[in-house]
């Protein structure tokens, strides 16, 4: 469905944050990215989504295929109403100063169609719990349902492809694995689903296959459940690894092996 | 007493202006965090534009009048592809450099075009002066009050009744989420320049209907400082309240303290009133309260 070849990304002329990562998303799938800070995984959804010009940065080489056609380029409206692909990004994106219905009839402005109304009842039945505080402004919501809404609206754009930025950031467990359920939902009627998160162990679980980004390329792949076995995984973003307590000497091998290839 | 009620009344008229003008600064400066120093260039500038379909070619009124507001819009429009739009997601503050360029630019353009002497300008309204007992208040700045308050909530509706009036505030607060959520934010700030041009060319249209037209009116638009820092950078209704505020001081300052021998005081009394404001409230009378949550 999406295939990325090459991509290389640069802030401001100078900062080189994607440096030739190449991947692939298959259509249906949930696809899981996983990368410490600054492994330039948001960078790697705007750049997809368009928006990375509103950032100061630059394409520089490669290129971005939807299908046959590169979307390399396109604005960020346009990739959306071509190719149905909405990025959430990351910090619960939600316009605080208007009401949770405010917010949802704001992300349906790129259909403009009259079925706005059956939507909102779709999104509700899918996140019940915005109903109670529905004509509130959305900034005195809760962290869990602020992220909920947020998915929300990208529904509201009827998506074919979602690109997720770190959905569980700052929520508690429980509700983490209450959004993964519904994530896994929406996957299953039918939207793909890329999935960027810290939380690797959770975000694995759910998902059919995964990369590891590290310094702005792919290190690793392979399916949701290969990864999680993976000892380099294992040890460098589940925090589980060897149980044995490492002694100095250890550490250095550790930096070693860090190298991955 | 009569007096000060009179002073009052007149302050109020022509406050609704000066609210006229503070909404067309707050709505561009809530969008894109930008302060429009061209203002008053835009205001001549639409004048003008009326002027020329009005009294040069003629047309009557009820034809002049939205033709030359959606002229406004359009020179609006383009100003700001050409100058805000490649800016689009750098400091709000290069932004606000730009439009004091445009400002002199602007300027250049109109005395180019239409000179600097000035233009009469009189709108043959029906007569709708009030006089009753003592009071006397005088057609005009009834005209202009009530226009500028009639613009004032058509914008409102706009905004907050329809769906582009929604995609607008959804932008106002941050174009990154708009863009994200399939806004064009791009055409968005389109839109709002156009409409703030056009509000900004009612308000210069009935400033200039109060005597005569001509480049020197770009100091009118200096009244919109004023009235923003009192309301708030980013309040509608602060606009509303605060262009109310200073026409009332205005209008005060010239019946009290003018006659003590202080001439033009009047001018300056707004930033008094302003300096007072915010020293207790330094992000003006209904400057952004920011959500907590709890």
């Amino acid at each position: 469905m999406l295939s990325i070849n090459n991509l290389r990304v640069v802030y401001h002329d100078v900062i080189s944050v994607l440096n030739g990562i190449s991947l692939e998303v298959k259509e249906g799938e949930i696809l899981v990215i996983i990368g410490a800070n600054g492994a330039g995984k948001t960078t790697l959804l705007r750049t997809i989504a368009g928006m990375i010009h509103f950032y100061n940065g630059d394409i520089i080489d490669g290129d971005i295929k939807m299908g046959d056609v590169s979307i390399k380029g396109l604005d960020s409206s346009d990739i959306m109403k071509r190719y149905s692909l909405t990025y959430v990004m990351e910090d619960r994106p939600i316009f605080e100063y208007l009401t949770i219905e405010e917010n949802l009839k704001a992300a349906s402005y790129s259909r403009w169609d009259n079925k706005v109304k059956d939507d909102i009842e779709m999104v509700l039945d899918y996140f019940p719990g915005l109903k109670r505080t529905f004509n509130r402004r959305a900034g005195y919501a809760s962290g869990g349902e602020q992220q909920m809404l947020a998915i929300g609206m990208a529904l509201m754009t009827k998506p074919r492809m979602l690109l997720l930025d770190e959905p569980s950031l700052g929520l508690a467990p429980l509700i983490t694995r209450e959004l993964f359920q519904i994530i896994q939902k929406l996957n299953r009627s039918g939207i793909t689903v890329v999935l960027v998160e810290q939380n690797a162990f959770a975000a694995l679980n759910i998902g059919n296959r995964g990369y590891v980004v590290e310094m702005g390329r792919v290190v690793l792949d392979g399916e949701g459940q290969e990864l999680l076995k993976n000892e380099d995984v294992r040890e460098f973003y589940l925090g589980a690894g060897e149980t044995t307590r490492k002694s100095f000497k250890d550490a250095k091998r550790y930096k070693r092996r860090k190298r991955w290839l | 007493m009569i007096d000060f009620l009179q002073a009052v009344g007149d302050g109020i008229f022509i406050g609704l202006v000066y609210a006229l003008l503070g909404l067309c600064i707050v709505i561009i400066f809530k969008a894109s965090e930008t302060f429009n120093f061209a203002i008053g260039e835009f205001l001549v500038f639409g004048a003008f534009l009326f002027y020329v379909l009005f009294f040069d070619l003629g047309f009557p009124i009820v034809v002049a009048f939205p033709v030359g507001l959606a002229a406004a819009a359009a020179v609006g429009g383009i100003i700001e592809w050409f100058s805000i739009r490649p800016l689009l997601g750098r400091s709000p503050l290069s932004m606000t450099m730009v439009t004091l360029g445009l400002a002199m630019v602007m300027r250049a353009v109109i005395q180019f075009i239409w000179g600097s002497h000035s233009y009469s300008f009189f709108l043959e309204l029906p007569d709708i002066t009030v006089e009753k007992g003592e009071f006397l208040f005088i057609s005009d700045p009834i005209w202009a009050g009530m226009l500028s308050i009639v613009t004032f909530i058509v914008i409102l509706l706009f905004l907050f009744r329809t769906r582009w009036g929604l995609a607008i505030r959804a932008v106002s607060e941050d174009q990154a989420k708009a863009m994200a959520f399939g806004i064009n934010a791009r055409f968005i700030l389109l839109i709002i320049w156009a409409i703030s041009a056009a509000c900004i060319a009612v308000a210069g249209i009935m400033i200039s209907n109060f005597g005569a037209l001509s480049v020197t009116s770009v100091s009118v638009g200096l009244r919109s400082i004023p009235v923003v820092l009192i309301g708030g950078m980013d309040s509608i209704i602060g606009a509303l309240v605060a262009g109310i505020i200073v026409g009332v001081t205005e209008s005060l300052a010239g019946a009290y303290i003018e006659p003590l021998g202080l001439v033009g005081f009047k001018e300056v009394a707004p930033y008094f009133m302003m300096l007072i404001v915010l020293f207790i409230r330094p992000y003006g009378l209904f400057g952004t309260v920011r959500i907590e949550r709890v």
